[in-house]
């Protein structure tokens, strides 16, 4: 299906407090499978996401393993939050993705504006 | 215009899965549509056919039910997330080796190509609870 409408898929959640950070990343890569290629804006405690973790302590199958698959999939620039990363204490040089390209944002709001449509997870 | 709902709000826990039901409503009284309710999330449990909330309680099934009916609505569950909390046909419950289906009539699990062909095509995609 040609792509009709610009989508923003917004990560908003800690990577294994809540599904919704799992599921966000694998409805981004369905959208893409199906040639409907989001961006992707990781703010509040989304940004979380980005860093390395260690899940297997609490039983959990490693969510960057789905972060790193987003450029395969044609998702090949993650946007992030300026402050939702000085907010916890973060800076931009403790975060790395393979393959993805990084750009962080002072104004998210200005960028959240010009989709056409935006998936909230 | 048309409209899809994407629910992750688990009924009678947030408030977001009556909300969305509320809001379905008010478009189909208006003038706009509405293309798909794409249930995901937690929204997933909005399709177990065993809700049994207390008499004096709203209903959120039932009505998603009679407004399916009413109107041919598309309600969808995302059958990923269905499985891993425990909605299933008959179907894939048999093929799964569970011992019951339990998806409401009125419903269809389908994939989260069913999302992104929705957003591709709606004019406006609401999201209720998360």
């Amino acid at each position: 299906m040609p792509q009709s409408k610009s989508i923003l898929a917004l990560c908003r959640h800690a990577p294994y407090g809540n599904a919704l950070a799992r599921e966000g990343l694998e409805a981004v890569l369905a959208c893409a499978a199906m040639d409907q290629i989001p961006e992707v804006l990781f703010i509040n405690d989304g940004v979380f996401q980005l860093l390395e973790q260690n899940p297997e302590a609490i039983g959990e199958k490693n969510l960057r393993r789905n972060l790193q698959a987003l450029p395969m999939f044609g998702v090949e620039t993650l946007h992030i939050c300026k402050k939702s990363l000085e907010d916890r204490g973060l800076t931009p040089d403790q975060i790395t993705v393979a393959g993805a390209e990084l750009k962080f944002l002072d104004n998210p709001g200005a960028f959240i504006a010009n989709f056409d449509q935006v998936l909230s997870f | 215009m048309k409209f899809t709902l994407v629910v992750y709000g688990a009924p009678h826990a947030s408030e977001g899965a009556a909300t969305a039901l509320r809001f379905a409503r008010a478009l189909l009284q208006s003038d706009h549509g509405i293309y798909r309710v794409f249930f995901y999330g937690d929204g997933v449990h909005g399709g177990s056919a065993l809700s049994a909330p207390p008499q004096d309680e709203q209903n959120l099934l039932g009505q998603w039910q009679e407004l399916q009916s009413a109107h041919d609505l598309d309600l969808t569950i995302c059958i990923a997330a269905a499985q891993r909390r425990g909605v299933l046909s008959s179907s894939e419950a048999s093929r799964l080796e569970k011992p019951a289906g339990n998806l409401a009539d009125g419903f269809e699990l389908a994939g989260l190509g069913q999302l992104a062909e929705a957003a591709a095509v709606s004019d406006r995609l609401v999201t209720f609870g998360g």
